[in-house]
């Protein structure tokens, strides 16, 4: 278990990774859906084939959210120092860093759940 | 980070200043004009907004007169068309970004303690190309000439010549120019906050106005090129009958929507989070305690920048899409509506935990947020799609719009500027003045656009120049009109409050708010901006840091000094600003006034078809840029590295990821990636809706992977430039001269498919668009074998050697995006159709 | 400059004409009822008065118009106007919460625990809004097809092909196979209690069908064709616009909507399928000599013209102009002489060269068109 989580990485961008995991799991969806519903591709797909799919997708985008939001954990050293975070100290960075993570992570997973409503509710490729 | 401060005597002290009033200084009479300082066109950009913003109000106004009443007849029809259509254009474009772009400039390189941002010439450059091309826009109505199309310019009305005129190649070129103007603040902005921080101000103390531009510049870089993408598609059908849009020959009106709107709604919150940034700035400040939830207005900036983006669909919830594809779209926009209540609870929680001091930018900025809370409100509902299918177009939007972007922008701009006066001029503007037009504003803004929500649920659609009596609308709007007039009288009040003679106060106070952060140090009649670059450990360093103030002043910390005679300012490192390098910026220069207005040619010219002057001023826009940038940029320093005060030496020339030109390049490539990802997602588009797409005769599979393999030796040879030219000069040379031919040779080879097949680019959708990939590339090859020749010519004047590189680094990070769209362009339009059929 | 329509139409001399609307909507105002009598006549009262208009009617859901989303007479529109009185509802409250939250922030002087703020941040601007959004998308996600329901094929489904141009709008009635049984213009007729299946479509530019009370609308879009079902409930008259900008009048492009009980529908057809213009033989002979048929058809005559809108029945339309005129000869004869004049850049050519005579009788013709 213990190799699959990545090292800590000392880059502004790791802030950025569970927003485009959200990116990523919204144009799959969309781009499907739009080629499925224009082109009737993959040709043996029904549309419930497609949810399936996307629900599929919509739970690997959620874990690795999750995996995301734990190494935002282990960044702001599993909670130990509140915020504000606002001292001149490479730790008070680094928590910074890993709080500010987290709260994303929080944010992106409720959004890519979000993105998962659709696929309860619509049936069809409708107008 | 403890260090001794510097101790300089009242004569050492009275040199230094003397010596930086001089490199600093701003020139007197019509070359005031050739100035660069962040300080000068920070106020010019802002100003000239601002007007643009007045202008556009008189154009509401005249729409509300017209619409006072029913069926009257104060304007005609065409006229009408032409006001909203301008009325929207211009505050979106020429008003709500680019202002913020002036409040950056203007603010950041104090706030963030450098002395001026890394490219102040591109700064001017960008002001005077907004300039011209706002002037242009702007001016075109006086002509009867002005875009009537709406401001979403939506095919077909929009490209047929005998409706619009030529006012949609205004619209399309003169905004091209603008969102120019806009990338090149975007790349200024973000080096700026990445790489320019004062010492010490690491990411967890950085100012929240610093957090919200960042976003926003990232944010302009992935919405803007998908708008240029779709202006040069527009473009090439208006000039060239290119069936982009024409569904008789295979084009498609909703490609246009898509792409506009994968522009036009992240533009929302690219005007919105600037102005929120300024909140962010000033709820501290009045209530007398740092921000609580910093991380949180982290979250929100970032999380609304990235879910910004998956919103364009809902501004087309009525054009037939499959349902499923619409609600995946009102997900996102019912998500993107949790970091906007979180920023505002952070404003609420900081207002709770500290006693606030009520004074007039509280008064609008809490205002504003009244106002916005109602937009977001109505926001919620737009967003939810059978909800939508009524609302949409209709007055209801109106209405929302409104209270979103007056609430959230223009209430907080001018809470801004109220706050910021004093950090301009320095003098306050009155608090008495303030309130009246505060309350004017708020009340008229109300009563303007509050009925509107009831007149279009009562069915009044939105862009018609006039309406019926007697079907519900009558009163509502009568009203509004009354609204618009108060609102109007308020901001006459404020621009009057603004005008007017002030006395000079009677003690010099450079923080008359007690604001806690940098920017405050600074002495508004000086233009060299910080006195001496200090090392910051607090994120109010004002509060914080006792003697912080009177130790800059004394010129204590860094860079207290320009012996070299030449401008200077500290770089750091991105996550902890330590001090990496001693950066030279540009001075006062003609070069770059030339250059924009000789773009500004180019485009003017192109509108009207003028060809020999196109390239005319093609040429001189090229020779322009080739001055600027042999002159400008990268020179070899007289030493590798300067004493930048308190006993530390930093190199001043660093080259590769180091350098801000590197960063510079990559950031604009990024821009320049998303454009050809908005064509080829163009192509893709089209296969979608086609049967027959790609199997009409295309350009082969022949002469694109001749022109892919020739792409990728020529990107190879600029690599292998980059490694020789550390040990052998003579063999990069010849590794220079192999890229260059490999690379016109390839731009040749590029275009030869779609010419040898013969494809023609008016008979279908499909040729026109493999061309205008093909052309992409082959522009972007062009430039290509352009930066090696340059790099050629640098080489040989010694100017580039194996130590001081920078040109061939940046060239070859050009290289490696080149390499990707040449490789994607000609994989896609040489082997998909073999997928395809 | 604020020349109220009465005194208008007697000058005539504006640079559009403006009793041009007046009472556009008089002649296809509501003939439903507005709610319970007692109520209806309070309404009637007020509905003139500013702050009635102002301050009740907003917030009630009858009597706000034959345009109005408020005042639903199909399942789409009632489902929606519920949904917005809900969230009005909420909003209200959740405004209310943060102004007051707000104002009480501003003015207190005690200065409340960090940590209480912090908590509030989590609470009301993350947890909460989650909750409400999730629920709130939860539903409408749910409406959306069952307000907008898929029908695969169309068989035994009443079909409308209407086509949207500039600045008018074409009407066909399908037969079951797909054939056009009759075309009209500037006006849709349909059953109550029964889906209707619109085909959208237009030749020239975007445009899009609107009728607000039964409900949301849906674009035409060169290239594509799309589909809308509505379903009336209430029969009435009321009116429909054209909802994306098209162009100078964009404005003026409006049509009469009639939902009718099936009887009465199925009787319109049949009178519809018969009717003829040649009754009038000199009416017909003027109208022929000048070219009209070259763009308009009336059926049952030589007049075939497929360019402009069909005038077969005209007499019984509730507008001229697509909505934008009462349907008086004098109108008629007003548009036919300069067209341009009340619906800015509108294709058809002016006819101000014929005697007036002659104009007045081919207004008086198509208004006998029954």
């Amino acid at each position: 278990m213990k190799s699959f989580i990545p090292k800590e990485v000392e880059t502004l961008w790791t802030l950025f990774t569970a927003p485009t995991v959200w990116a990523l799991h919204f144009v799959v969806c969309y781009a499907t859906v739009a080629v499925f519903c224009a082109k009737r591709l993959p040709a043996s797909f029904t549309f419930d084939d497609v949810r399936v799919v996307l629900v599929v997708v919509t739970l690997l985008a959620l874990a690795m959210i999750v995996l995301s939001a734990f190494l935002a954990w282990r960044q702001w050293g599993f909670g130990s120092g509140d915020p504000p975070h606002d001292e001149p100290t490479r730790e008070d960075r680094r928590y910074f860093q890993g709080f500010a993570t987290l709260l994303l992570s929080g944010l992106s997973f409720a959004a890519v759940a979000y993105a998962a409503i659709p696929l309860i509710f619509i049936a069809e490729c409708q107008p | 980070m403890t260090v001794e401060l510097g101790n300089f005597s009242p004569e050492e002290r009275a040199a230094q200043e003397e010596r930086l009033r001089k490199v600093w200084q701003t020139p007197k009479g019509i070359r005031y004009w050739t100035s660069v300082n962040n300080s000068e066109i920070g106020l010019w950009y802002g100003v000239t907004a601002f007007v643009f913003m007045l202008f556009a109000g008189l154009l509401g106004l005249l729409m509300r007169v017209q619409l006072a009443v029913p069926e009257n007849d104060f304007i005609s029809a065409e006229l009408f068309n032409q006001a909203f259509t301008l009325h929207g254009t211009v505050m979106m474009f020429l008003f709500a970004v680019p202002i913020f772009e002036a409040v950056a400039i203007f603010l950041l390189p104090s706030m963030l303690g450098a002395r001026e941002l890394p490219f102040p010439r591109l700064s001017a450059f960008g002001f005077w190309s907004f300039l011209i091309g706002g002037i242009f826009v702007c001016g075109s109505i006086f002509f009867n000439a002005a875009p009537n199309a709406g401001w979403f310019m939506y095919p077909p009305l929009a490209t047929d010549k005998q409706y619009s005129g030529i006012g949609a190649d205004i619209w399309l070129l003169g905004l091209s120019f603008i969102e120019v103007a806009s990338i090149a603040a975007a790349v200024e902005i973000i080096v700026g906050i990445m790489k320019c921080r004062a010492p010490g101000m690491r990411i967890n103390l950085m100012p929240m106005f610093a957090w919200y531009l960042l976003i926003v510049a990232g944010m302009i870089l992935f919405a803007f090129p998908p708008l240029i993408a779709g202006d040069i598609l527009f473009e090439m059908e208006r000039m060239f009958d290119w069936p982009f849009f024409d569904v008789r020959r295979g084009g498609d009106p909703l490609l246009w929507q898509h792409l506009f709107w994968i522009f036009g709604h992240p533009e929302v919150y690219i005007i919105f989070l600037p102005a929120i940034a300024l909140m962010a700035m000033i709820v501290p400040t009045f209530s007398q305690r740092p921000i609580v939830g910093y991380s949180w207005i982290v979250l929100a900036a970032v999380g609304t920048g990235f879910l910004s983006f998956g919103l364009w669909v809902h501004h087309m919830f009525t054009t037939g899409l499959p349902q499923i594809s619409l609600a995946f779209f009102s997900a996102a926009s019912e998500a993107v509506a949790i970091p906007t209540g979180v920023q505002i609870f952070v404003f609420i929680a900081t207002m709770l935990a500290g006693r606030v001091i009520f004074s007039v930018p509280m008064l609008f900025g809490t205002g504003g947020l009244i106002i916005f809370v109602i937009g977001g409100l109505t926001g919620v509902m737009v967003a939810l799609v059978p909800f939508d299918w009524q609302a949409h177009d209709t007055y209801f939007v109106v209405a929302h719009l409104h209270y979103v972007l007056i609430g959230g922008m223009l209430f907080p701009v001018v809470a801004g500027i109220y706050y910021y006066f004093p950090f301009v001029t320095g003098k306050k503007l009155s608090d008495a003045w303030g309130k009246v037009a505060f309350w004017l504003m708020f009340a008229g803004f109300n009563i303007a656009f509050f009925p509107m929500h009831f007149s279009g649920l009562r069915g009044m659609p939105r862009r018609v120049f006039t309406y019926p009596e007697n079907i519900g609308w009558d009163w509502f709007n009568l009203v509004s009109t009354i609204g618009a007039f108060v609102f109007a009288a308020g901001i006459a009040t404020f621009v009057v409050d603004i005008l007017r003679p002030k006395p000079e106060p009677k003690e010099r106070n450079l923080n008359p708010w007690n604001s806690g952060t940098l920017e405050w140090t600074n002495d508004p009649s000086e233009s060299w901006g910080m006195r001496s670059v200090p090392i910051i450990t607090s994120r109010y360093p004002l509060w914080d840091q006792p003697d912080l103030q009177a130790d800059i002043e004394a010129g204590r910390y860094y860079l207290p000094d320009a012996r070299s005679g030449k401008r200077e300012t500290l770089v750091t490192s991105v996550l902890d600003a330590e001090p990496i390098q001693c950066l030279r910026v540009g001075g006062v220069s003609h070069v770059t006034i030339i250059a924009a207005t000789a773009l500004g040619g180019v485009f003017i010219a192109l509108t009207f078809h003028w060809w020999i002057t196109t390239v005319i001023c093609a040429v001189i826009t090229f020779a322009a840029i080739i001055i600027w940038l042999w002159t400008g940029t990268a020179p070899i320093p007289e030493a590798p590295e300067t004493d930048v005060g308190l006993g530390l030496k930093l190199p001043i020339y660093v080259s590769g990821p180091a350098s801000v030109g590197w960063w510079a390049m990559f950031i604009t490539m990024v821009g320049d990636g998303t454009a050809f990802a908005s064509l080829i997602f163009g192509y893709f588009f089209y296969w979608t809706i086609h049967d027959d797409f790609a199997v009409a005769a295309g350009p082969g599979v022949f002469w694109p992977m001749v022109a892919l393999v020739l792409f990728v030796i020529a990107w190879g040879l600029t690599l292998l430039t980059r490694e020789l030219n550390e040990r052998w000069p003579l063999g990069a040379r010849v590794a220079l001269v192999a890229a260059f031919l490999a690379t016109v040779a390839a731009s040749l080879a590029g275009l030869a498919g779609p010419y040898m097949y013969g494809m023609d680019p008016t008979s279908h959708v499909y040729p026109a668009i493999v061309w205008i990939v093909a052309i992409w590339t082959v522009a972007h090859g062009a430039v290509g074998a352009i930066m090696q020749a340059y790099c050629l010519a640098r080489s040989l004047a010694g100017l580039m050697t194996a130590e001081y590189d920078q040109d061939i680094r940046n060239v070859a990070l050009y290289w490696h995006f080149m390499g990707v769209t040449a490789v994607v362009t000609f994989a896609v339009i040489g082997l998909f159709p073999l997928v395809a059929s | 400059m604020f020349s109220r329509p009465a005194a208008a139409a007697t000058n005539g001399s504006g640079r559009m004409n403006n009793d041009r609307l007046t009472g556009a909507c008089r002649p296809i105002r509501s003939e439903k009822n507005c709610g319970p009598p007692a109520f209806q006549s309070r309404c009637r009262r007020f509905i003139r008065p500013f702050i009635s208009s102002l301050l009740s009617c907003p917030f009630l859901i009858a009597c706000s118009g034959v345009q109005s989303t408020l005042d639903p007479a199909g399942r789409e529109a009632a489902d929606v106007a519920a949904l917005f009185l809900a969230m009005l509802a909420g909003a209200v409250v959740i405004w209310a919460g943060v102004a007051g939250l707000l104002f009480y922030a501003a003015r207190q002087k005690r200065g409340h625990s960090e940590k209480g703020a912090g908590q509030l941040i989590l609470w009301g601007g993350a947890i909460f809004p989650t909750v409400v959004l999730a629920a709130l998308l939860s539903y409408t996600v749910w409406l959306m097809p069952n307000v907008r329901p898929w029908f695969q094929g169309e068989e035994g489904r009443m079909r409308i092909e209407v086509t949207g141009e500039q600045f008018w709008w074409r009407v066909r009635y399908l037969e079951e196979g797909g054939n056009v049984a009759f075309e009209t213009a500037n006006e849709v007729r349909l059953p109550i209690g029964e889906r209707v299946v619109f085909s959208l479509k237009t030749p020239d530019v975007i445009h899009s069908f609107w009728i607000p009370v039964l409900g949301g609308k849906m674009d035409m879009i060169p290239g594509r064709e799309n589909r809308l079902t509505l379903l009336a409930e209430k029969p009435g008259t009321y009116r429909g616009v054209c909802a994306e900008f098209c162009g100078a009048s964009h404005a003026l492009m409006a049509f009469t909507v009639h939902a009718v009980e099936k009887p009465a529908f199925e009787t319109w057809m049949t009178a519809r399928r018969a009717s003829s213009g040649a009754q009038d033989a000199e009416g017909l002979a003027l109208f022929l000599k000048h070219g009209c048929s070259a763009c308009h058809a009336i059926s049952g005559t030589e007049a075939q013209g497929r360019i402009g809108p069909d005038l077969t029945a005209f007499g019984e339309r509730g507008s001229v102009a697509a909505g934008t005129l009462p349907n008086l000869e004098e109108h008629i004869a007003r548009f036919i002489r300069d067209p341009d004049r009340i619906k800015p850049k509108v294709l058809m050519p002016h006819f101000s060269m014929l005697p007036e005579a002659e104009t007045d009788r081919i207004a008086a013709y198509l208004k006998g068109l029954k």
